[in-house]
């Protein structure tokens, strides 16, 4: 109980931080910070399958690429302002959680992890070769549209909106994730986390629950590749790359797993660690490799996991 | 009419000889996830090592068959410790060796791009033959390839069936904790698995070395396939690994005479489906 008030506490404390610091950052660092609140919610949903169902998934570039993709693409073809855009992104990535969700989820550990490796891989490879759609490596690019409609005086060419815009979506993203987590659907969540096999005993249907946490990932990872594109103004076929699935593992294994907000460290201590070392250093995934490496070996509870641990005593 | 036969025959004379090759890759990667629970990402890293190293020291051997005898030594020697004192906290928790052997591909792809260069290189054809073979030039080494692959397939199958190694590998596989209660030294088994699973992989890499392009890059597009295979074929089980990679090799190959390599690479991945949803532990997996 002390625990999860110090975690609302703890996600309060963090979204009030990136609401004040939307209009003190300088731009440059400002950007940056875009970049970890769209990333939070990548690894928020990435901790419901992994941290709160134990489906350690190497597919979730699909869904972050596609929802990069429904977002620009929706723009570029169908002159869909950004919240249609954003729309149209979550749309297309809860279709795909659900088709790779309903082949996956029900097999076994060491098949689940393989296979949506397996299938992100042909994703990026299909996503280089479907140039017509794609682009390929080079992506598409938008000029940056109004929020909706022809409200021109609020799009997301300026960057405060941009900001903004995003802070909203993690906001609504963590309130639903920690509501759904405090109801009964959570409690079940935990069930399977600590045995599914006595969870099935007890009646629960394991794997509609664990398809439900597999959506709601899915989905998350496409709201944030959305508004990843979005900020960037284009998408390229890099979004399917393996690295994007791999990267939210390691934001959850760093800030803590199951903790939903404790993320927010490992995101945000990640994209400083990235932005001034592959600045100075080429081999910059060099680094990354060790750093898995040893977090693996340090703390599989993070950051936050240890602070409650050294808290509850 | 004879001219699209022998096409289609080529390609999956082609095909059967790329099978051999990733043959070898995946009999290592279901062999290390049979005896030891470690899904190993690195495995292609490994192959493509095993060919960037042979590419490497070519001017010191200046021989290619003395480099298939050094380089899979050299890559056995560094993948003992990896086992040791990386990997072997997590053996049995597929999940997190899957990560930790990330961590480790970045980690090789990282140090050969430094080390090596990014541009890709090509082996000169050790055997420049080329034999007539249904109507179509084919170059003698390809052949040789096949040869040798079925010469080392055969090896481990006398390895893993003929002499007390393998029958201790085998127990291993079956049930790991009576193996160790039978007073088995597992861990010694386990490394030796490792080693021989990495040593497997750094053969195809030289191997493959003449006929493709390599660069720190070139094991992903391999161990997708190789995946796939062990997949299809079942995890840890040998037999079905082999069946896999071969058929799997055969159909891409002639596929590719209609299609785009991307095109018939998805096409392998919607076989696997159907065939995960039919058998969820893959072709060949006995429970």
């Amino acid at each position: 109980m002390e625990n999860k008030r110090l975690l609302s506490w703890f996600a309060t404390l963090s979204l009030a931080i990136f609401a004040v610091l939307g209009f003190t950052l300088p731009s440059g660092a400002r950007s940056l910070a875009i970049q970890i609140m769209v990333f939070s919610i990548f690894a928020m949903g990435y901790d419901i399958s992994l941290g709160f169902t134990n489906q350690c998934s190497l597919g979730h570039s699909i869904f972050f690429g596609v929802g990069a993709y429904g977002a620009i693409l929706s723009i570029a073809k169908m002159k869909t302002g950004a919240i249609g855009a954003v729309g149209s992104g979550l749309g297309a990535g809860f279709v795909v959680a659900l088709i790779l969700g309903l082949i996956c989820v029900r097999l076994s550990e060491a098949y689940f992890v393989i296979v949506t490796a397996i299938i992100s891989a042909v994703f990026h490879l299909l996503a280089m070769d479907m140039t017509w759609l794609t682009g390929g490596d080079d992506g598409i690019t938008v000029i940056p549209p109004a929020l909706f409609g022809k409200f021109t005086q609020l799009s997301l060419s300026n960057p405060l909106v941009n900001y903004y815009f995003v802070l909203l979506f993690l906001t609504v993203t963590y309130l639903i994730l920690v509501r759904m987590l405090r109801a009964p659907l959570g409690k079940v969540f935990a069930a399977i986390r600590g045995n599914d096999t006595r969870a099935l005993f007890l009646g629960y249907n394991v794997f509609r629950y664990k398809l439900i946490a597999f959506i709601i990932s899915g989905v998350c990872g496409a709201l944030s590749g959305a508004l990843y594109a979005l900020t960037l103004r284009y998408a390229s076929a890099d979004f399917f790359s393996f690295y994007w699935s791999i990267v939210p593992i390691v934001w959850c294994l760093i800030g803590g797993l199951g903790t939903l907000v404790g993320c927010f460290i490992g995101v945000a201590l990640m994209s400083i660690f990235q932005y001034y070392v592959s600045a100075w250093f080429t081999h910059y995934l060099l680094l990354f490799g060790v750093l898995i490496l040893v977090i693996l070996r340090v703390s599989i509870k993070g950051v936050l996991g240890y602070v409650l641990k050294r808290g509850s005593g | 009419m004879g001219e699209l036969i022998s096409t289609v025959l080529f390609l999956f004379v082609n095909g059967m000889i790329w099978g051999l090759i990733i043959a070898l890759i995946s009999l290592g990667l279901s062999l290390i996830f049979g005896v030891m629970g470690i899904v190993n990402m690195a495995h292609g890293d490994i192959y493509m090592v095993g060919a960037v190293i042979s590419i490497s020291l070519f001017p010191f051997l200046g021989n290619f068959w003395l480099a298939l005898l050094v380089v899979p030594l050299i890559v056995g020697f560094f993948a003992a410790p990896v086992e040791r004192f990386i990997l072997r906290p997590y053996e049995g928790h597929p999940s997190v060796t899957m990560i930790a052997t990330t961590g480790i591909s970045f980690i090789i792809q990282q140090i050969v791009l430094a080390t090596y260069g990014g541009i890709p290189k090509k082996m000169l054809n050790p055997w420049p033959v080329s034999f007539n073979l249904f109507g179509v030039e084919y170059e003698g080494y390809r052949l040789l390839i096949a040869v040798i692959s079925i010469g080392i397939l055969i090896g481990l199958w006398l390895i893993l069936y003929k002499t007390s190694y393998g029958i201790l590998v085998r127990a291993s596989i079956q049930d790991r904790n009576m193996a160790s209660a039978m007073g088995i030294d597992v861990n010694r088994v386990l490394m030796m698995t490792f080693v021989l699973g990495c040593i497997l992989a750094a053969i195809a890499g030289v191997l493959a070395a003449p006929i493709t392009q390599v660069f720190y890059l070139m094991g992903n597009d391999v161990v997708l396939l190789a995946f796939i295979v062990v997949i299809v074929g079942g995890l840890g089980s040998l037999e079905g690994t082999l069946f896999a990679a071969l058929s799997l090799s055969c159909v891409e190959g002639v596929l590719s005479a209609v299609m785009s390599p991307t095109q018939s690479r998805a096409t392998i991945l919607v076989i696997m489906i159907v065939i995960l949803m039919i058998r969820p532990r893959g072709l060949f997996a006995e429970k």
